[in-house]
């Protein structure tokens, strides 16, 4: 039996060039490899250890380097990059998401051949954006949700409050589509959200808690994927992208996603969540990982979609909900504790106004305020001030003053007091039957 | 099926843009490059062993590209086979863990459109790959040992793609289930066995998907086939596979 039948023989040039570029490949993947290897610190290598892959591609041959060239190395983090100075100046971003809103609305208008909305459109508009009936939702054995009910109006910012693990992440996904309730019901716009599928998420924006991107894209790609999913295309997709990519502060950030720090991920988040300029906007914790600028500009956005959209904003931040939402909502146990405007619910809950006093004699001024008939209680506090608290307030503003220049002391200090929101929450959660 | 072009977009981008590409379509590129080399050059390795006893010999067969092509298509049913177990696993379920998926279904695409477009995506993926290492195994078959049958070659590589399909199919359905990827490559691997032990028995191997295999080494060998019936019911067995992903994945929470 011959051992070579065919003609080519193992010494000729074909299987000599064809070994070498072999050769060549594993020894050029090797080198790569290893000079990448030697190059890159150990917190940009996938795992942490570069002495692992180092072996991997010393002693598997071929696939070794391949596997640590794909997948072993980290993306660098991304260089500061300083905050694009916005065109505008200060409330540009507010600015550029209310003329995302109008420049949509003119094209809807444009599309209907701006036929004024009819009875049955406005009658929709007038309804609820959000209405949940005794939702629960269990898991296992613990319900996260125990009977939630509550409406919020079309076009005003929602304040969603609650603790930890209140039941804020899983309201908000039920509305998003991405959870069913165990019982009770979830419409979104008038429109059952289990039942609607694609026609209720089409008029959503929604940003989770911890927003997770294609860490390949780049952010004008992820925009445009977004986008393209709400049926987008063309010019429209495009200066909608440059827009929100604006709005965003990440115009000109050509880094992948997977570089960007968590901040920018957020900005992404936000500008994501606008990308068809929804009719309900569902943000869920958008400010907490923005610095202090991110965060006010978050929050001016916000506040500058006021009428345009409905805005439903779950956070702990109760400076954020103070600062732009109309109503609030608390919950506690996956109930809601109180809900009502913000100011309703300081008196509801406050009922009595409340006056910070100093003086430079507190104990003669208690003394003095024995009998008066508008003062409800007085307490001196820790920084030696006095706090009062009265159900008739134009009546102590006037006489106060009066009271303290009789007795000749010196009035450092005349202020009210208000019951804050934060007072109202604490009250409410640890108050509540556990 | 809304959203289903522009995730389907999106799924191929993918694939050109992280390590997948390098793993389904490299194991067969380098099958399709060191079958017909290894089969060419295995009679003189043998001879340069060496060392034998006196008396002992071994005696290699003529190298024939017939017999790359059966090296090939070996690779393909066991490595590659193997391969697109393990890479699967997550194909459904690794964007639920990341939270990649709950930005995409909070917008107006279904949750079919969302495992249907993986799906057809990674079918394109493995028929690209099977073409193009189909193509260099012929090529390189011809150049070292003659053309031989290669039309049948294709034959069988196309069957094998039908039996890709129906595991990657199960793989969909396995994602889609459960939650972690390992487990579903675990599972897959499980059906991979049990497919392989249904090829052993004639009855089953005559009827079921896992005859595909059987069916595609008895094209290349010219000898008589029975794929007619594993092909049907391994589209039938695809179909079901995906019906059922979809509708389980439509239940699940993201």
């Amino acid at each position: 039996m011959r051992l070579i039948a065919a003609s080519v023989s193992i010494g000729s040039p074909l299987i000599v060039a064809l070994l070498a570029v072999l050769a060549l490949v594993e020894l050029g993947l090797l080198a790569w490899a290893l000079l990448d290897l030697a190059k890159r610190p150990a917190d940009r290598v996938a795992g942490g250890s570069r002495l692992l892959w180092l072996l991997l591609c010393l002693f598997v041959q071929l696939i070794g380097p391949l596997i640590y060239l794909a997948v072993g190395r980290l993306p660098a983090a991304p260089r500061a990059l300083p905050r694009p100075q916005a065109p505008g100046g200060e409330g540009h971003v507010a600015r550029a998401a209310a003329a995302l809103y109008d420049a949509a609305a003119s094209r809807a208008r444009g599309a209907a051949g701006d036929a004024p909305p009819g009875p049955e459109a406005d009658a929709e508009r007038l309804g609820p954006a959000v209405e949940l009936v005794g939702v629960r939702k269990v898991f296992r054995t613990t319900a996260a949700l125990d009977g939630l009910s509550l409406s919020v109006p079309e076009g005003s910012v929602f304040g969603f409050l609650g603790p930890n693990g209140a039941g804020k992440t899983t309201t908000l996904r039920i509305l998003a589509g991405l959870a069913r309730p165990s019982s009770g019901a979830a419409r979104v716009l008038g429109r059952d959200v289990s039942g609607a599928g694609g026609d209720v998420r089409a008029l959503i924006g929604y940003l989770p808690d911890v927003p997770a991107f294609y860490k390949w894209m780049t952010a004008p790609q992820y925009l445009r994927f977004a986008g393209s999913l709400f049926g987008l295309r063309g010019d429209v997709l495009e200066a909608r992208v440059a827009a929100l990519l604006d709005l965003a502060g990440l115009a000109g950030v050509g880094t992948r996603i997977g570089g960007f720090s968590r901040g920018m991920k957020q900005r992404l988040g936000v500008a994501q969540a606008l990308v068809n300029a929804p009719r309900l906007l569902l943000l869920d914790e958008p400010t907490s990982a923005l610095d202090p600028i991110g965060r006010r500009e978050v929050l001016d956005m916000v506040a500058a979609l006021r009428g345009r959209t409905t805005v439903f904003f779950s956070t702990h931040i109760l400076a954020d909900v103070e600062r732009v939402c109309d109503t609030v909502a608390i919950i506690d146990h996956g109930r809601v504790a109180a809900h009502a405007p913000i100011d309703e619910l300081r008196r509801r809950r406050g009922g009595l106004s409340r006056l910070a006093v100093e003086v430079d004699e507190p104990p003669l001024l208690v003394a003095a305020l024995e009998g008066a008939a508008w003062l409800r209680a007085v307490e001196v506090a820790e920084d030696g001030g006095l706090r009062l608290a009265t159900d008739d307030l134009e009546a102590a503003q006037r006489e106060l003053p009066a009271l303290v220049a009789h007795l000749g002391l010196a009035l450092r200090r005349l202020e009210s007091d208000e019951l804050s929101l934060e007072d109202v929450f604490v009250d409410l959660v640890e108050g509540a039957p556990r | 099926m809304r959203g289903f072009g522009a995730f389907l977009g999106k799924e191929l981008h993918e694939t050109a843009h992280t390590w997948r590409i390098w793993v389904l379509p490299a194991f067969i590129l380098f099958s399709g490059l060191s079958s017909p080399l290894i089969t060419f050059l295995m009679p003189t390795l043998v001879d340069r062993l060496g060392g034998m006893p006196q008396g002992f010999t071994i005696s290699v067969p003529d190298p024939t590209a017939l017999a790359a092509y059966v090296e090939y298509l070996g690779n393909l049913g066991e490595l590659v086979l193997f391969a697109l177990v393990i890479a699967y696993g997550g194909i459904v379920s690794s964007e639920v863990r990341s939270g990649t998926a709950a930005l995409a279904l909070s917008k107006p695409l279904s949750r079919g459109a969302f495992v249907l477009a993986k799906w057809l995506s990674q079918v394109l993926v493995i028929a690209v790959a099977a073409v193009v290492g189909t193509a260099a195994c012929i090529a390189l078959t011809a150049a070292l040992l003659g053309v031989g049958p290669a039309a049948a070659a294709v034959a069988a590589v196309a069957l094998w793609s039908v039996y890709a399909i129906v595991m990657l199919s199960a793989m969909v359905l396995l994602s889609a289930v459960l939650p972690a990827p390992a487990a579903a490559a675990g599972a897959g691997i499980g059906v991979y066995a049990s497919f392989a032990v249904l090829a052993q028995f004639e009855a089953t191997s005559r009827i079921t998907p896992a005859g595909l295999m059987p069916a595609a080494q008895a094209v290349l060998n010219g000898a008589p086939a029975h794929w007619q019936a594993p092909l049907a019911t391994g589209i039938a067995v695809s179909a079901a596979c995906l019906a059922a992903a979809v509708w389980r994945f439509a239940r699940r929470e993201i």
